[in-house]
Formats: C-alpha cells, sequence, structure tokens
C-alpha cells in the first residue's frame, strides 16, 4: 500500500522547473510551405502541440534525457525522430512531411478519450478532415459524415452500423461529443447537427461499436466527437457565401410550384489570438425554399470559442446559439388523404389540412474546459456544459412545445507511469430536465465513474476498463449499468475489442404523450436501458501494391431490451401505440475500405462498403425477422483528381432496400433503394485568399425515400465561396 | 479507372426510384386525365367537379338528372394542374364537363343550376372547336381526358340548355 502511495506521488508530482527543457521548431512540406495543424507529440506522455499558421511549435516542460519526438498532419506521412536534451535546454527540431494521401489520421482521441498519436485505435474510427468538409462545400456535418463507410444519416438520425435505425427522433443510440463534451439533447437524446457552424468544425472523428466504457449512455453504437478550430495567433477572418437552387420533381405530375426552389447562406467569423488568450466570434445565416412543399427553412447562429492559457493550465471556453424557424415537412400525400382526393400518389406534397405547420426551434450550448499539464506523466482535465434546447411545433390540429437541458460536469485524470503504459480515471454527473406539454415535467441525474489502463508490450498494445454508471428518474431509485471494455492491437495493424454499450430511455421516450399516425402515444415510464455486448475484429494494410490502404473489420452485436414502438390492441376498438423493451437483436457484419492514389498527389479513389445482416426477435415471440431501417448493404465509392488549383470529384451511394420498416401497416410502405450520386468541382489557388467550390448533390434527381412518407433530398446545385484571411 | 467508376454510378443509379402511380389505377373502370387550370379563383368558388353525360343535356332537369355520377367528388383547384378519375359504368358519354360550383348547398333539383357553372369540357382531339365523346370500355378505363378549367370564363347552364321550363 505505501508503495502504491510513493508510486502515486512520484507520478503526480511536478518534475522541478530546473530540470524541464523547451523543444520548438517548425512543421513545413517540401515546399517549405508551413503545415497549420500539424501534431507534434512526445509519445508516452501528456505532452503535445498543434502547429500554428505558420507552421510553428512550441512544447515546454520537456523532461532531460533522450526524448522522441512524433510530428504528423492529415494528408502526410508522420515523422519521428530523437533528440537529447539536457536540464532546462532549448532545442529546435525542423521537421518536413512529405504529401502521403494513405497516410492514416495522425491523431485517434475518440477511442480511448486521450490523444494517441501514430498509434491505432483498437477500434474501428473513421475521420471526417476539414479537407473532407470543405470539397463536399455542404452546409452541416450530417451531410459530410454521410459517405464515411458503413455510416448511414436517416432522416437527421445516426446509424452507424446500424446501430440506430430510426427512432422517430425519439433517441440516439450515437452519442455526440464537441471537443469531448457530450452534446446529445436533454429531453430527446438527439444530436443537433445545425448548433455548430462548419467553419467552426476541424474535423469529426466516428467511433464505430461500442463506446459505454468510456462515454456511458448513448454510445451504444458509437460515438462521433466533433473538434473544433482551434483560436490561431494573429488577426483572421474568414468570409464563407453560399447558393444554390433545388432542381423540379423529374415528372411533371409532381410539379408542386412554379418556379425552382432557391437556397442561400453566408458565414462570417473573426478571430485574435496570442500565445496567451484568443477569441474567435462567427454569426451566420441560411434560407431555404426546400425542395417538397411546405419545406422552408430560416437558421441564424452564432458562435465564440476563447482560449487562456497560463503556465501549465489551458481554459477553453466555448458557446454556441442558432434560432431555426422551418416548416414541418409533413409526410406525403397518399392515396385518398389529400388535396388531390386519392387521384394519384404525390411525394412532393402534403395534406392541406395541416398547411401551415412550423417548428420554432431554439438552442445553445456554453461549455468550459480546463486542462492542467502537471507534468510529462499527468495531468487533468475537468469540463462543465450546459445544453438547451426549446421547441415550439405550430399545427392547425395542436401545438406542442417543449423545453429540454441538459448540465454536465466530469474530471478526467490522465497518467503515464512510463511511457508504456496509459491510465485514465474519470467521473461525470449529468442532470437532464424537460418540461412539455407532450413529455411533461421531468428530471433525469447519471452519476458515473470510469477507468481505463493500457500497455504496450512490444508490438502489442492492451487496453482494459470498465464505467459504472447510476441513473435515477424523477429523484427516484437509482439504476446500475456497468460497461467493460478490453480491446487490443498488434503491430498497428490488426485490431480487437470486445465491450458492453448501454443506452438509457430518453425523457421522451418515457414520458412521450401525443398523436402519431392517428393514433395515442401513451407513456412508459418504467423503461430500463437498452444493453448490448459488441465484438469487432478489424485490420489495416498500409500501403498495399504501394498505392492502396485496405482496411477491414468483422463486427458483432448482441442487444437485449432495445425499445421499439409497438401498437396496443384495446377491446373493442382501441389502438394505441406504446414504446417498449421488447427487442432482442443481433447486428452482425463486415465493414471494408479502401482508398487508391494510383497518380500520386492528383488522383484518389475511395470505396467503402458495409454488409449487415441484422436479427430481431419480439419478447414471448419465436419468430424472426430484420432490424427496421437497416439496410443490407451500403456502398460508398468517391473520386477526386487534382490538376493545380483546379479539382473535381464525384461520389456514390448505395443503400439497399430495407426488408423492414417500423408500424408497417400503418404508414406507407413504400421504399426503394438509395443511389445517389454527386459530382463537385473546386477552383482553390495555392496559397490564395479565395476558393470557389460547386455540388451537385443527387445529380440524377434519383427520388427516394429513407423513413415512411418522407421524401429524400432532390437534386441541388450550391456553389460556395470562402475568403479566407 | 475514374471513367470506369464513374459509369458504373451512372448506370447503378439510373432509375429503380419512386415512380409517379398511374393517373388511372389498374383497377379503375371510368375515365381520367388532368384538369388544368387558368384565370383567377373566385373567391366564392367552393370547389370544382367532373360531371359527364351519356348523351348531351337538353334542359335544366337533364343537366341535374341524368349527371354521372350523381354525387362528383371534388378536383383540387388552387394548383396549376390536377389529376382527377371519375369511375363510371361502361359505355359512350357525350359531354364530360368540368362544372364549378359557388359556396352553397345543392339540392339536387334544377335549381342547382344557380350555383353552377360551366368551368370547361372536354374536347374532341380531331377538332378542338367541338366536344369530344369519351368511350369507357368494360373493365377498364378511359385515360388522358384532360380539360382545361378558365376561371375567367365560367358559363352559365343556359349557354349550352334551355332551362325556360323550369
Amino acid at each position: 500500500m505505501h508503495r502504491a502511495i510513493a508510486a502515486l506521488l512520484f507520478v503526480v508530482a511536478p518534475l522541478p522547473a530546473a530540470a524541464q527543457g523547451l523543444v520548438r521548431g517548425t512543421v513545413r512540406d517540401k515546399d517549405g510551405a508551413p503545415i497549420r495543424d500539424a501534431s507534434v507529440a512526445i509519445p508516452g506522455t501528456t505532452l503535445s502541440t498543434r502547429a500554428d499558421i505558420k507552421g510553428m511549435y512550441r512544447i515546454t516542460d520537456v523532461p532531460p534525457g533522450r526524448v522522441r519526438l512524433h510530428a504528423a498532419a492529415i494528408g502526410y506521412g508522420p515523422v519521428d525522430t530523437a533528440v537529447a536534451l539536457t536540464g532546462g535546454d532549448s532545442t529546435t527540431v525542423d521537421f518536413i512531411l512529405l504529401l502521403a494521401p494513405l497516410a492514416l489520421p495522425p491523431v485517434d482521441v475518440v477511442s480511448d478519450r486521450v490523444p494517441h498519436f501514430g498509434d491505432r485505435p483498437a477500434t474501428s474510427v473513421a475521420q471526417v478532415t476539414e479537407r473532407d468538409l470543405g470539397r463536399r462545400a455542404v452546409n452541416t456535418v450530417d451531410e459530410a459524415i454521410d459517405h464515411v463507410p458503413g455510416l448511414q444519416m436517416v432522416n437527421g438520425q445516426t446509424n452507424v452500423r446500424g446501430s440506430t435505425g430510426y427512432v422517430q427522433g425519439l433517441n440516439s443510440r450515437v452519442l455526440m461529443t464537441v471537443d469531448g463534451i457530450p452534446m446529445n439533447q436533454g429531453d430527446r437524446g438527439g444530436i443537433n447537427w445545425d448548433l455548430l457552424a462548419l467553419d467552426e468544425i476541424e474535423s469529426v472523428e466516428i467511433l464505430k461499436g461500442a463506446g459505454s466504457s468510456l462515454y456511458g449512455s448513448a454510445a451504444f453504437g458509437g460515438v462521433i466527437n466533433v473538434t473544433t478550430r482551434d483560436v490561431p495567433q494573429g488577426l483572421h477572418s474568414r468570409v464563407r457565401l453560399t447558393g444554390g437552387v433545388y432542381a423540379d420533381p423529374p415528372h411533371p405530375i409532381w410539379r408542386f410550384r412554379d418556379s425552382p426552389g432557391t437556397l442561400g447562406g453566408a458565414d462570417v467569423s473573426a478571430s485574435y489570438g496570442t500565445d496567451a488568450f484568443g477569441g474567435r466570434i462567427s454569426v451566420g445565416d441560411r434560407h431555404s425554399d426546400g425542395y417538397r412543399q411546405q419545406d422552408q427553412d430560416d437558421h441564424l447562429h452564432f458562435g465564440g470559442r476563447a482560449r487562456w492559457q497560463h503556465m501549465n493550465t489551458r481554459v477553453d471556453f466555448s458557446g454556441a446559439w442558432a434560432a431555426d424557424r422551418y416548416d414541418v415537412p409533413l409526410s406525403w400525400c397518399n392515396r385518398g388523404e389529400c388535396d388531390d382526393r386519392g387521384q394519384v400518389f404525390q411525394p412532393f406534397k402534403i395534406d392541406t389540412i395541416e398547411r401551415g405547420a412550423r417548428t420554432d426551434s431554439r438552442k445553445g450550448f456554453v461549455s468550459v474546459r480546463v486542462r492542467t499539464t502537471i507534468s510529462p506523466r499527468f495531468a487533468w482535465t475537468a469540463t462543465a456544459s450546459w445544453l438547451r434546447t426549446h421547441f415550439v411545433d405550430l399545427r392547425r390540429s395542436a401545438s406542442e412545445f417543449g423545453v429540454g437541458d441538459r448540465f454536465g460536469a466530469a474530471g478526467q485524470i490522465e497518467a503515464h507511469p512510463d511511457s508504456t503504459r496509459t491510465v485514465i480515471v474519470g467521473a461525470e454527473a449529468t442532470f437532464s430536465a424537460v418540461t412539455s406539454d407532450i413529455f411533461g415535467t421531468h428530471s433525469q441525474s447519471e452519476f458515473a465513474a470510469y477507468g481505463q489502463s493500457e500497455q504496450r508490450v512490444g508490438a502489442l498494445r492492451v487496453s482494459g476498463g470498465a464505467r459504472l454508471d447510476f441513473l435515477a428518474v424523477d429523484g427516484g431509485s437509482l439504476t446500475a449499468v456497468v460497461s467493460p471494455r478490453v480491446a487490443a492491437t498488434f503491430n498497428g495493424m490488426w485490431r480487437a475489442s470486445v465491450g458492453r454499450g448501454f443506452r438509457s430511455p430518453t425523457m421522451a421516450e418515457r414520458f412521450v404523450h401525443t398523436t402519431a399516425l392517428g393514433f395515442d402515444v401513451v407513456p412508459n415510464p418504467t423503461l430500463r436501458p437498452e444493453t448490448a455486448w459488441s465484438f469487432e475484429i478489424g485490420h489495416t494494410s498500409a500501403p498495399l501494391l504501394r498505392f492502396l490502404r485496405f482496411d477491414a473489420a468483422m463486427f458483432w452485436t448482441e442487444a437485449r431490451d432495445l425499445i421499439e414502438p409497438q401498437v396496443l390492441q384495446i377491446p373493442p376498438d382501441t389502438v394505441k401505440i406504446q414504446l417498449q423493451n421488447v427487442v432482442r437483436a443481433r447486428i452482425a457484419g463486415v465493414d471494408a475500405s479502401v482508398i487508391a492514389a494510383p497518380i500520386p498527389d492528383r488522383l484518389i479513389v475511395t470505396l467503402g462498403y458495409t454488409y449487415l445482416a441484422t436479427r430481431r426477435r419480439l419478447a414471448g415471440d419465436s419468430a424472426e425477422g430484420p432490424l427496421a431501417f437497416r439496410p443490407r448493404h451500403l456502398l460508398t465509392l468517391g473520386t477526386d483528381y487534382t490538376l493545380g488549383p483546379i479539382g473535381v470529384g464525384a461520389d456514390f451511394r448505395f443503400a439497399s432496400r430495407p426488408a423492414r420498416i417500423e408500424l408497417e401497416g400503418f404508414v406507407d410502405p413504400r421504399r426503394v433503394p438509395v443511389k445517389v450520386l454527386d459530382l463537385r468541382a473546386a477552383w482553390k489557388p495555392r496559397g490564395g485568399p479565395v476558393e470557389v467550390r460547386l455540388l451537385a448533390a443527387n445529380v440524377l434527381n434519383y427520388i427516394y425515400n429513407l423513413v415512411p412518407e418522407t421524401l429524400a433530398p432532390v437534386r441541388t446545385v450550391t456553389m460556395t465561396a470562402v475568403w479566407t484571411h | 479507372m475514374r471513367t470506369i467508376l464513374l459509369l458504373v454510378a451512372v448506370v447503378a443509379a439510373c432509375g429503380g426510384g419512386l415512380e409517379p402511380e398511374p393517373i388511372c389505377a389498374r383497377t379503375l373502370v371510368g375515365l381520367c386525365g388532368t384538369v388544368r387550370f387558368r384565370g383567377t379563383i373566385p373567391d366564392s368558388t367552393d370547389n370544382v367537379f367532373i360531371a359527364t353525360y351519356v348523351t348531351f343535356p337538353q334542359t335544366c332537369t337533364d343537366l341535374i338528372n341524368n349527371r354521372r355520377p350523381v354525387i362528383p367528388g371534388s378536383v383540387p383547384y388552387t394548383d396549376s394542374a390536377a389529376a382527377y378519375s371519375v369511375p363510371l359504368s361502361p359505355g359512350t358519354y357525350e359531354w364530360v364537363v368540368a362544372v364549378w360550383k359557388k359556396v352553397g348547398n345543392l339540392t339536387l333539383s334544377p335549381a342547382d343550376t344557380a350555383l353552377l357553372r360551366v368551368a370547361g369540357y372536354y374536347r374532341s382531339p380531331s377538332d378542338s372547336t367541338q366536344r369530344g365523346i369519351v368511350t369507357v370500355p368494360i373493365g377498364a378505363a378511359a385515360g388522358d381526358i384532360d380539360l382545361v378549367v378558365d376561371f375567367d370564363s365560367l358559363r352559365p347552364a343556359t349557354d349550352f340548355v334551355s332551362c325556360t321550363a323550369q
């Protein structure tokens, strides 16, 4: 015991100031151009930094002795070097990184809640970089990540490897974090994709598979971590203008307006930073006529970020606020239900009795993050956040409102007892409250503690950990959930993991009381958490045949108590809908991706494929069938060709027709495979302040739906111009 | 390689999406088509419906009593065009007419003509100055029976039939 305490004190104790050194330098490409945001780290310690806009970096408090430095950036091959440092010394190390389109992402943060530099994660992680976001010329993050292999956006909900399907907007089986801070809604558990302006975002990491051992509830099917841009030194500004037009329906009988719909928007941000502090503000406005009847959307947002660095402590403040007024894109006209009096199926039009329905939505968050690097072996982080969502649905038949709050506080300790071992322990508390005429007035508290240790033995890296969550609804008794996880990587090429995930029912799921499809939806306060065991084994080959990178994973999830809407037949002739823990499910499949660069620096081709086999069994029923809204095949195909300042590209998405939808028999069962082709072009002079991008999304104007009676976007052509100073 | 991939994508993306359902349902026995609207919709509009006559009506009484169907469904008139279908017995129909109705209750008597106007009628494909004759086949529908409704030119029944006997 005394030895353990002594060891802990040794780890925690800061090194004497006189013994610490400084490493600084630049990160540039072969032409001498600075590489902004390149990461420079001393692996196995708490010490890391990123290059600024001039490519300069600085790492303080470096222990004396021989130090390994690792530098990497997106799209460049990593460089490792070693430098000998005496106590209090200052050394300059300049890096030159060579273009390597097949290089793996330089940093993995999401898989272990601590940054890994150059180490491959033990669970599948996909990254969407700033470059990916830019070249797609999209407006929100969800539009950009829709092309990630194994991921499908279903009417705003994220389906990672078949985890979520579509759950009527009442929950999410995927957790969203912004810079590591959970941001799912307090009442419905959903994700506000438009709360962050795209220009605020540096990258998005998607953890595929159960992440509950570190992240708790909602990380049942995966975690999406959005990393926002840091505030660079100096004065910077950025203007982004977007304009576009929606195509008319492909069949004249579906025309519903006389002139094409348009969309447009503008975003402006400005920042100023020094070594010690920095701040950025941004504002944006967006309007869309929509691509179907009653689909207009007006969006306004403000965002801000500030950082303050003093000695070894860094404090980050973030906040955003967004207001939306959007027409409720009601379900399409069915035979006999709409103004057409049963004449013809009309997916672009809605039932006239609900014309004018709209939603006013306000949402915002503030967060603060404090990180203190006590020594190269020890650091602690504390966060606090508040997310508020407020909506009012205005309909002729009934108006509904809801106010949801989510308050969170967390602390985490990161320790590196030696260069081969990392330990993290943390605790979290979350309080969510809702006031709504459809959800009632309720609260939910969650308390959690977690820990994970990672050990490197030669080429093998093994990690294990667990999280204990306590949940209480309306101050009632606590429900405990344990989520363990074990994972390993070998030689950076093989990976395997097994873990338990869970998702606590949202307050919306427990207490919703409304009308849907003409039936009463009744609450079910007795809902239990969903749980699942997930297993994955994967392999990465890079490079293969000198121009290929191949990644594949097999995954298997056994889930219990999944929540699904059930139809209750109440004699003599009453039908109600209630959410119940009735489903036991299996989700298994294969996820594979290939990146090829046959002409280095010019041509990149990507291919992603996911095969899903799902099995669902209702409690007390031996009949089996597939899970709803899970396509068996998901395919993404992309190519980019760059020649000087000109770039052209194409993306193709295919999803097979889901074999099953929920509440079949009560909704229009029409559904077709997804076959969407996007074309894009860009003009970006090297070093110039302006870039222009053109995107033709769904260029073939393929008409499809992902959920019943809801049309997916038609051909949309947008042009985006970005000016950066 | 890029061209091949693009070609594969284009070919794969062709067809297979949601398609319009036929205006004439396969099970329909009657006639169907499209009504196109022109002019300014009068404030007093209640609805627009399609009526048919086996023989061209001669009097207001014929106009009300010989109408098929007796109580027709209305056609949406707020957009520039609307599809319609009318279930009918097989046979030949000499007049297919779009009727505008002002706000008020119908009594299924000749007095209803005070609330009704002829808004347009199906015209012969070979001579658009003449009304068209439509044959509803046995067990099927006559399609493409398209009409134009001109709200600026609503005509009273007396332009077509004699109502002096009322």
